[in-house]
């Protein structure tokens, strides 16, 4: 059954690419260029523990901001950095805006990824982060679960292999994911997608 | 766009001096007898271009270099290093998505290159992973990666260190 849903999402995430292609070429300037799930999930109440201060941190954006969660790995030398970047030059591309924009990163690798190494990975990408290590596989897998990913770490040949999404979500304050961009999607369109999201924002609160 | 070439033109020098050599002085027909019969392809012409390296993040020891290759002539890029003084290990891995999205990487064999058919090694593809880096790849700086060709050995390709794609 969840390998039939995964395997829909997979295909309503390749339907949103084909989207893409054609929103370059047309008039959609206020349609979203990342994946809408039909029936938004939520990850309010869902916490990680927080890196720097070693407190559950719940899975939701502060008033006003929207939040990109990320599941990832330092040691990840393509997908991981690849995407961060692309965030990194959203914000750039959005100006002033981007101090509403925060970003979690939970590791799924957390027997490497130290509460010493993470937060400065991400510093490399963001000034505004937060650096997510789970202090269990159950915190892990309770959130894997609110945005339906999975993740695995295993040895094989003396080498340890990082299985994970590859896929970036944005949540908003209520804890609702509102948006969520497959691997390779670019920075412009992401930063179309917040400036859309950032006003819905903002007409929600006035 | 740099471009590092590495031409067949010295080894077809080495091959022709050979052939010459071997044909001696004695014998006016043997340069079109060697032209004819000498049925060994010659080595390909491997080109690079588009070739950078990612600005490693503070805190990890793991790097990746992405470039495209060109050849006139089939072939299989087999591995690739760097000195030892950059990172302890190199290997060509590629990122393969399964089904559900979801990512994984491994190393390869060999990537087979078509004659002609520019091969990509770029994000969520090919890549040649750079681990235990000694130093972090900091951009503005250039790092000398070699690529090892089944039929054209060794080609040396000089990869600015960037953010992103040039």
């Amino acid at each position: 059954m969840n390998g039939m849903k995964t395997s829909m999402k997979f295909w309503a995430a390749a339907i949103g690419l084909v989207f893409i292609v054609s929103a370059c070429g047309g008039d959609s300037a206020s349609e979203l260029r990342g994946y809408q799930a039909p029936r938004a999930k939520t990850s309010a109440g869902v916490v990680v523990t927080e890196a720097i201060s070693n407190a559950p941190f719940e899975l939701k954006a502060a008033d006003g901001e929207l939040l990109v969660v990320y599941f990832g790995y330092t040691h990840c030398p393509d997908i991981c950095p690849t995407t961060l970047v692309a965030v990194k030059n959203a914000k750039k591309k959005i100006g002033e805006l981007a101090a509403n924009v925060d970003l979690a990163m939970i590791t799924v690798d957390p027997n490497r990824d130290t509460a010493e190494i993470l937060p400065k990975y991400l510093s490399s990408f963001t000034d505004k982060f937060h650096a997510l290590i789970p202090a269990n596989q159950n915190e892990l897998r309770t959130a894997e679960e609110a945005f339906d990913t999975t993740s695995s770490v295993t040895e094989v040949d003396g080498e340890i292999e990082v299985v994970h999404g590859g896929t970036c979500y944005i949540v908003d304050s209520t804890g609702k994911i509102v948006d969520e961009w497959p691997f390779g999607m670019d920075a412009e369109s992401m930063a179309h997608d917040l400036k859309i999201l950032l006003q819905q924002t903002r007409e929600a609160n006035t | 766009m740099k471009t590092i070439q590495r031409t067949a033109i010295a080894a077809l020098a080495v091959i022709s001096m050979t052939g010459l050599a071997a044909c001696g002085s004695d014998n006016d027909a043997a340069d079109t007898t060697i032209a004819t019969t000498d049925t060994t392809p010659a080595t390909p012409n491997i080109t690079v271009s588009g070739q950078w390296a990612r600005t490693s993040p503070m805190a990890t020891d793991m790097g990746a270099a992405y470039m495209t290759i060109n050849s006139d002539a089939d072939d299989e890029l087999l591995g690739a290093k760097v000195d030892m003084s950059i990172a302890m290990m190199t290997q060509v891995h590629e990122t393969i998505m399964d089904d559900d999205g979801a990512m994984k990487m491994q190393e390869v064999e060999k990537v087979d290159i078509k004659a002609g058919t520019p091969t990509e090694l770029k994000p969520g593809g090919y890549h040649v992973m750079l681990m235990q880096l000694k130093a972090p790849l900091e951009t503005g700086s250039t790092i000398s990666v070699t690529l090892t060709f089944a039929k054209a050995g060794d080609v040396v390709v000089e990869v600015p260190v960037q953010e992103e794609a040039p």
